[in-house]
């Protein structure tokens, strides 16, 4: 491939990204919901009742495990709904005809979940300091930053698996039963140290929890459980999620990414 | 074409922008004020101790702020919203750790004190006088400032007729059944014991021999305590023993047996079975010879200890040679490898232990064993607690109770530094060190300079030329359940002491006592003298001398021999040849008849310190 060739695909992934963003954000469907209930969680659940409720370090630790949540929406919702909804209504199959290669539209959906968690856990972080006095070290705030939005790699992996098997409307009722059970099911609104112990160890199966300890860790309110542990279950379940997704497009028949209206009927 | 070139490049800027804000707004987001460090006064019953290493019982955290408000621990973690009104501790540079939870002591006179004077802010305490029990319940249920560490009791012990147990002074209702445990546990409850303590011990690891309940008993109380919901401990020195102990459902061990090193598949049976262990390796360290105990000594402030921890630490009457406590510690090593819980123990007042101090021995034996410093503290702190089902203590937790140790350093990296405490806090206040070195012993009286000598020519209230003393009395094992008799008469300006040493007391004793301070048994400081000299004659028989010193209740006080002839002779006796930290502290002499039995005779005269 020439110099040329490859700027004109740098474009390509670019302009999708782009394009992939602003209809995102034309949709108040998705944009409000994922921008603005882990903002208003946190403000409600971190910073007015935080201080007086499981603890006087709520706020600091809701502060991560928020963010997590803040991540896990655009990044289930983008994948799982959004790629369902698009092949549902041929917007996929028109996006098949263009030269764009395929890869370009899954990194987009990609970016955009960076894009909006990035802005989620801004406000939160904002909040957090400015509503309820959080300080941390400078280094954690950028380690924080950095490993809640590491979980868009499990957390769309984990979309595009449900969005492969799922239809259009079906996909975001389906993207809510796992989304909110399993938010709070890994402690992301409250410690799951105040569960029954077999609720507990449900915890340690979900990408989510994986995702808020190791978040936790850098604030030094994880469980102790160690971060190769928490690493490693990411790892093979993000293979996972993608190998299901696989499965998912195979059986649609059309190879990576599905193209035909209707989907898997 | 021109267009999309346009829109893409806009997008990588737009994204550039993005990311750029993005990391902008992080490095504008609040850090902690370092340098808003405050002074190190010793704050009280509400403070914070922030940026600190803590140690939360099971694991080391950094960077913890923990707030303390009522007597607990209100609040823990990373820079926490503390009240900008209240008084912080600098932690930076130190290690924060629940107070300590010595697994295995007796209690009496000041060691609540001295306990607590080193950190140990609670004591499991494995056979005492039930009369303390009610006393001790009220006091530990009351979160306020206190003195003493929080007592924890199993009471009365458990053990044969003249057994092990039985020789220390203190009543105790043996058994001789099994159908009596039942009601034996019964009565334990009533007074009070938080769980039972049963003794399993022929005596023969120690190269003696005594009673011992049989494993039938044995199996019964730990039946009974299980059925009255009470755990049931038992005291071992032999493998066999143990694991006998371990088949009839004892909950813990509270000694670790020195006689053989145990196999690794019977390790694995002990911690399949859940059975704790406190090895209590300071008392069977200290009795092969080892000098850890001594070494915490040595880099303790003297003013911190009390007469009576340096008079139990520096007691050698336990001393034998041997390599058992080789095999003690080989022992807690592979029980340790095989997952038993151990739970630290120091036996303290034994002899070559002292109350609180020799916990800091502990930890370092332990830590010589193969555990690692969190293993170490945790045998410590959160293990003993949990093992003992003490509620609300061997944390750094919420809503437990405020009982802490502030240390210098860095604790994980060498446990020997547990000893260069900054502060201790119990049940939320910080506990006055510095006075404590007399607050838990009678003052100690100064003796006048120059020699202290009667010579009975005023009869049997003797004292010096000066006054000083006060008198003679008979002393018998009458006083701890014993047989034996003694009289006291002046006849000729001598001292005619006659008695008989019966059966009834492992260690039977019968004499006078030289009561060498101005009250009967109180501690003198005889310092600058020497020596003990006397005159004396008898029936040929072999007597002993024993010292008393500031600790009066010492279980086994450092003693030296002498013959009584037919003829007058002078005796004399260097004092350091009375095995004890300091043997110019003197509280009496005791003149003393032991083994064999029977009726003796002897005389004494011109008794002097010198």
């Amino acid at each position: 491939m020439t110099a040329a060739g490859r700027v004109h695909r740098l474009r390509i992934y670019a302009l999708e990204a782009r394009y992939q963003f602003l209809m995102v954000l034309r949709e108040p469907a998705f944009a409000i919901p994922t921008l603005l209930f882990p903002l208003i969680f946190y403000l409600f659940f971190g910073v007015v009742l935080g201080a007086g409720s499981f603890s006087a370090a709520a706020p600091t630790y809701m502060l991560a495990t928020y963010s997590v949540f803040g991540v896990m929406g655009p990044s289930l919702f983008g994948f799982g709904a959004g790629l369902a909804m698009e092949r549902d209504s041929g917007v996929l199959l028109l996006k098949r005809t263009t030269p764009m290669p395929a890869a370009a539209y899954l990194l987009a959906k990609v970016a955009m979940a960076i894009a909006f968690g990035a802005a989620v856990i801004l406000g939160i972080f904002l909040l957090g300091a400015h509503g309820a006095g959080v300080e941390l070290y400078r280094w954690q705030w950028f380690a924080l930053a950095g490993v809640v939005l590491a979980g868009v790699i499990p957390f769309c992996a984990l979309g595009l698996a449900v969005g492969a098997w799922s239809r259009g409307r079906a996909a975001v009722a389906i993207t809510n039963l796992v989304f909110l059970p399993m938010a709070m099911l890994s402690g992301l609104w409250i410690p799951i140290t105040i569960f029954p112990a077999a609720l507990q160890d449900v915890a340690n199966a979900l990408p989510a929890y994986h995702q808020a300890q190791l978040a936790l860790k850098i604030i030094d309110m994880d469980g102790g459980q160690t971060t190769l542990l928490h690493v490693s279950v990411l790892g093979v379940q993000s293979l996972a999620f993608l190998a299901v997704a696989a499965l998912g497009f195979r059986r649609a028949g059309t190879g990576a990414v599905s193209i035909r209206p209707g989907g898997t009927s | 074409m021109n267009a999309g070139n346009r829109s893409g490049a806009r997008s990588l800027w737009i994204l550039a922008v993005a990311a750029g804000g993005f990391v902008a707004a992080l490095a504008t987001l609040p850090v902690p004020d370092s340098t808003a460090a405050p002074g190190q006064e010793v704050p009280e019953s509400r403070f914070a101790v922030v940026d600190v290493t803590l140690f939360d019982g099971e694991a080391f955290r950094r960077n913890q702020d923990v707030w303390i408000e009522d007597g607990r621990v209100r609040a823990l973690g990373l820079r926490l919203r503390l009240p900008e009104d209240l008084t912080r501790v600098d932690g930076r540079g130190h290690t924060l750790l629940p107070g300590l939870i010595d697994g295995h002591v007796h209690t009496f006179g000041g060691t609540r004190g001295d306990a607590l004077r080193f950190g140990v802010t609670s004591v499991l305490d494995q056979f005492t006088d039930p009369a303390l029990l009610p006393g001790a319940k009220s006091a530990r249920d009351d979160i306020a400032r206190t003195g003493e560490a929080d007592l924890f009791s199993a009471g009365m012990l458990a053990t044969a007729p003249g057994g092990h147990g039985t020789q220390f002074g203190m009543a105790v209702e043996p058994l001789t059944e099994p159908a009596s445990a039942a009601d034996w546990v019964r009565a334990r409850m009533d007074e009070g014991s938080d769980w039972i303590k049963i003794v399993s011990e022929d005596g023969r690891p120690y190269g003696g021999e005594m009673p011992s309940l049989d494993g039938e008993t044995i199996g019964a109380l730990i039946a009974a305590a299980h059925a009255e919901g009470l755990l049931a401990v038992v005291h071992v020195s032999t493998i066999e023993r143990a694991l006998e102990a371990v088949s009839q459902g004892a909950d813990g061990l509270v000694h670790v047996w020195i006689d053989e090193v145990i196999a690794e598949e019977d390790a694995r049976r002990v911690a399949e079975a859940g059975v704790f262990v406190v090895p209590t390796l300071s008392v069977i360290a200290s009795m092969f010879g080892d000098s850890t105990g001594l070494r915490v000594l040595d880099e303790t402030d003297e003013e911190l200890v009390s007469p009576m921890q340096w008079g139990t630490l520096g007691d050698r009457s336990y001393l034998r040679a041997g390599t058992e406590g080789e095999a003690a510690l080989e022992n807690v090593r592979r029980l340790h490898d095989a997952g038993v819980r151990i739970v630290a123990g120091t036996d303290a007042p034994n002899p070559g232990t002292g109350a609180g101090i020799s916990m800091h021995g502990e930890l370092r034996l332990l830590a010589r064993a193969g555990l690692a410093s969190d293993a170490v503290l945790a045998a410590a702190t959160s293990g003993a607690a949990e093992a003992f089902r003490i509620p609300e203590r061997g944390r750094i937790a919420e809503g437990y109770v405020a009982d802490l140790m502030l240390v210098r350093g860095d604790v994980e990296s060498d446990v020997s530094r547990t000893t260069d405490i900054v502060t201790i806090w119990k049940d939320g206040y910080a506990v006055a060190r510095e006075s404590a070195a007399t607050a838990s012993a009678p003052e100690i009286a100064p003796a006048p300079d120059g020699p202290i000598a009667v010579d009975f020519e005023d009869g049997i209230d003797a004292v010096s030329e000066d006054g000083f003393g006060s008198g003679w009395q008979v002393t018998t094992d009458a006083m701890n359940g014993g047989a034996s008799t003694a009289e006291l008469a002046v006849e000729g300006g001598a001292l005619v002491v006659r008695g008989e040493t019966k059966a009834g007391f492992p260690f039977p004793w019968a004499g006078a006592i030289w009561f060498t301070g101005p009250q009967p048994m109180q501690a003198t400081d005889f310092s600058g003298r020497t020596t003990l000299r006397f005159r004396t004659r008898g029936d040929g028989r072999s007597y002993t001398v024993m010292l008393f010193g500031a600790d009066i209740a010492a279980t086994a006080p450092p003693a030296v021999p002498f013959v009584a002839g037919a003829e007058w002779t002078e005796v004399e006796i260097p004092l350091e040849s009375f095995a004890t930290a300091d043997p110019t502290i003197i509280a009496g002499l005791a003149f003393v008849a032991q083994a064999p039995l029977g009726s003796f005779t002897f005389e004494l005269d011109d008794v002097e310190i010198r």
